[in-house]
């Protein structure tokens, strides 16, 4: 089992390898530790914003002036996000990398997110948004990918972190 | 202040600027006035998020001074926009709130609190330091210079009539706009954009 620490270092260091500069955040207990890495290293520009729907439009502008960014956001942020994904994203055509935490899930002891557990995967393959799935360290490389594949598509991709690789629990 | 007055003196000096304009108005005036479709991007899928949009794009090419156009429609859905474009208090950001007191691209239906609200103490209120609120072309034309010539964000109120009828959208459609801009925006500051060294 990888520490939270061992993690938090795995992506960050893996979003730096894919060019990602900018990173907008909304924090989340799963990612408390990952945003502040994120806001002290200084291979980044860390933006706490003050909803994830402004992580979305700081992230797609960034685009238009070629500087790589992520949205790092919690479940119930990102359920806050469809109108602007739908129509910024979607209509222009403008990538963007999303990490999610899956709360809701296995695990998460927390009762007010059952709801995420219920409808978040519902909700993202209703807008047909791409999602892959890190539920054990040695996918955290899936981030460059993942990163790599929406400029591809030219669409927002979603990884999704579980709670047992976020908290260092299996 | 007329809508049309306003961004026609605007426009009148607008160089390299780069400029975002939120959905309604904005962008429709914007496009009746200049009918730019490489230098302006028309954010007319999306309220509340224009100053964002161009936060992201001022801060990577910190040479090119970047305008925003909000209307005050948008701005109500997310006025803590402020908040973060203080944090980041990017020197070439110059944020327009087109304040018509309505939301004028859907039949000037009512804003909430229209009368009373100031955004210009709004804006202080979150530490803004250069806040301009501007209800006349006379001042229109004694301030802007200032508001946007000199380095540093900067946050405007631009008092104006409701325009009174529904105006032309910008025609160009999403990926259209995404190519025009990103290209031209490629051209004149070296940034690549549209990068081919993924494949």
């Amino acid at each position: 089992m990888a520490s939270v620490s061992n993690v938090t270092a795995r992506i960050v260091e893996e979003a730096a390898k894919c060019g990602v500069k900018l990173v907008a955040s909304l924090p989340d207990t799963w990612i408390s530790e990952l945003i502040e890495a994120f806001d002290k290293d200084r291979r980044f520009t860390h933006v706490p914003v003050n909803r994830e729907e402004s992580a979305i439009g700081l992230c797609s502008g960034a685009f238009f002036s070629g500087t790589g960014a992520l949205a790092l956001m919690g479940a119930s942020g990102f359920m806050t996000c469809v109108y602007a994904l739908t129509k910024i994203n979607y209509t222009y055509q403008i990538p963007l990398l999303l990490l999610v935490t899956l709360r809701g899930g296995l695990g998460d002891r927390a009762k007010y997110h059952v709801s995420n557990g219920l409808y978040l995967k519902p909700l993202m393959d209703s807008i047909s948004m791409p999602c892959t799935i890190v539920d054990s360290p040695e996918k955290v490389s899936v981030i460059s990918t993942a990163y790599a594949h929406s400029r591809v598509i030219s669409r927002p991709v979603v990884v999704g972190f579980t709670r047992g690789v976020l908290r260092g629990e299996q | 202040m007329k809508l049309r007055e306003c961004f026609e003196y605007i426009a009148g000096r607008w160089k390299s600027e780069l400029v975002i304009l939120s959905a309604g108005n904005c962008s429709e005036m914007w496009w009746e006035v200049t009918r730019d479709s490489e230098r302006a991007f028309y954010l007319e899928a999306s309220m509340s998020l224009a100053s964002m949009f161009g936060a992201g794009i001022a801060l990577g090419v910190p040479p090119t001074p970047v305008w925003v156009f909000s209307g005050d429609g948008a701005f109500c859905m997310n006025p803590g926009m402020l908040m973060v474009e203080r944090q980041m208090n990017l020197p070439n950001l110059k944020h327009f709130l087109v304040s018509n007191r309505c939301y004028g691209s859907t039949y000037e239906a009512r804003l909430p609190n229209a009368s009373a609200n100031d955004y210009a103490s709004m804006a202080r209120a979150m530490g803004i330091e250069r806040v301009y609120r501007i209800d006349s072309l006379d001042a229109l034309q004694r301030d802007f210079a200032s508001a946007v010539a000199q380095p540093g964000h900067v946050f405007t109120v631009l008092e104006v009539e409701p325009v009174g009828k529904k105006l032309e959208e910008p025609p160009m459609d999403g990926p259209e706009m995404k190519y025009r801009f990103g290209r031209y925006i490629e051209r004149m500051t070296g940034v690549r954009i549209f990068d081919g060294s993924l494949f």
